[in-house]
């Protein structure tokens, strides 16, 4: 049986279409999942997708941190589910403080779109096992606010506890601290990073296919644990 | 009514792109020697009397939702309201004086500085959209 991965759609979301075809497309079964669900009862992963929830209104990801549904995602990521997040995504898991620090506007000040070299830096994690340490991929990365900011203390936690999933490679895009791109919580099943892995599993519309290996690694995790 | 404040500002050590952007236009025009940093200011408007206890109702609010305390600080106050006293209205009209005086210098300053600086604000503008293109 396949594994049943959710994708959150807020109001605002943009890339919920993309996540639940990339999901099928990698041998999963996507589920839609609605911002005003009160359970995520039958999935075994959940990703929160890009796109500009709730127009970014207040913060990114502020307003959609409280959306019905999350309380049920913070509970099921608490016990050990694993939750990705992409982008927005990112920025939810950070307003929830499920992920520690924020992100701030880009330090260029505009909106980058490109095509982002990214060095792996941690396979101990339900979404990335399928990758090698030092390994370098491109993703497709697209956003305004993706500098990622924390205290020296939470800069040197995720450091130490080897926290930091992803770094840009051939220069910071956006002024992220430690070229930080992606980082996971302690148990390592909720990731969240800037750039889109969802957009970059066809020949046809990516670069590079390296986005398929996350879809596998938590296929890979979730099959091992039945 | 009664109105409590909240105003809202990223910390000193966060990187304000949005104050710096701000900054870099109020030179362009000629307002020199300004640094800014932008936030947010949020009214809240309630019946009745604003108790301690409404207070750290609002407190509890800006902790939560109206400011990140990972990147920013708030500051939680109550305002005057216009029908909640005279003597309020007249030290803002005396406020609007001064201000007006003060818009008349700048305004002053700005077409002197206009002269001086064009052509630093064409280059400037030049460098914002070479970045762009890169």
């Amino acid at each position: 049986m396949s594994p049943k991965i959710g994708v959150v759609t807020f109001p605002g979301s943009l890339d919920d279409q993309d996540a639940l075809r990339a999901i099928r497309k990698c041998g999963g079964e996507p589920v839609s999942l609605w911002h005003g669900d009160d359970n995520v009862d039958g999935v075994d992963a959940v990703i929160l997708p890009g796109g500009f929830s709730y127009g970014d209104y207040l913060r990114c990801g502020a307003i959609s941190r409280f959306a019905p549904v999350m309380a049920e995602v913070i509970k099921a990521a608490e016990a050990g589910m694993p939750v990705l997040g992409i982008c927005n995504g990112f920025q939810i898991l950070c307003e929830a403080q499920l992920l520690p620090g924020a992100l701030i506007r880009n330090d260029v000040r505009v909106f980058v779109c490109k095509d982002q070299d990214l060095q792996v830096e941690s396979v101990d994690t339900t979404w990335t096992s399928e990758f090698t340490v030092g390994q370098t991929i491109t993703l497709v990365l697209k956003n305004g606010e993706g500098g990622y900011v924390a205290d020296e203390d939470t800069l040197q936690r995720l450091e130490d506890e080897g926290r930091v999933v992803f770094r840009y490679l051939n220069g910071n895009p956006n002024g992220s601290f430690h070229d930080i791109a992606g980082i996971c919580n302690e148990r390592g099943n909720v990731l969240g990073l800037m750039p889109h892995p969802e957009h970059n599993i066809d020949p046809l519309t990516g670069p590079t296919q390296d986005g398929r290996a996350f879809f596998s690694s938590v296929f890979n995790f979730l099959a091992a644990k039945v | 009514m009664a109105r409590v404040v909240v105003d809202v500002m990223p910390k000193p050590e966060i990187l304000d792109p949005q104050g710096k952007a701000v900054t870099g236009a109020l030179a362009r025009l000629g307002f020199a020697g300004m640094s800014v940093r932008q936030g947010k200011r949020f009214e809240l408007e309630f019946d009745g009397e604003v108790t301690e206890e409404r207070l750290a109702e609002v407190r509890r609010a800006a902790e939560t939702l109206l400011a990140n305390t990972v990147i920013e600080t708030f500051d939680v106050r109550v305002e005057p309201t216009p029908e909640s006293a005279g003597a309020v209205d007249e030290a803002q009209n005396s406020q609007a004086g001064n201000n007006q005086a003060e818009n008349n210098k700048a305004e002053n300053n700005k077409a002197e500085n206009n002269k001086a600086d064009g052509s630093e604000a064409q280059s400037a503008e030049e460098a914002e959209l070479a970045a762009r293109a890169g």
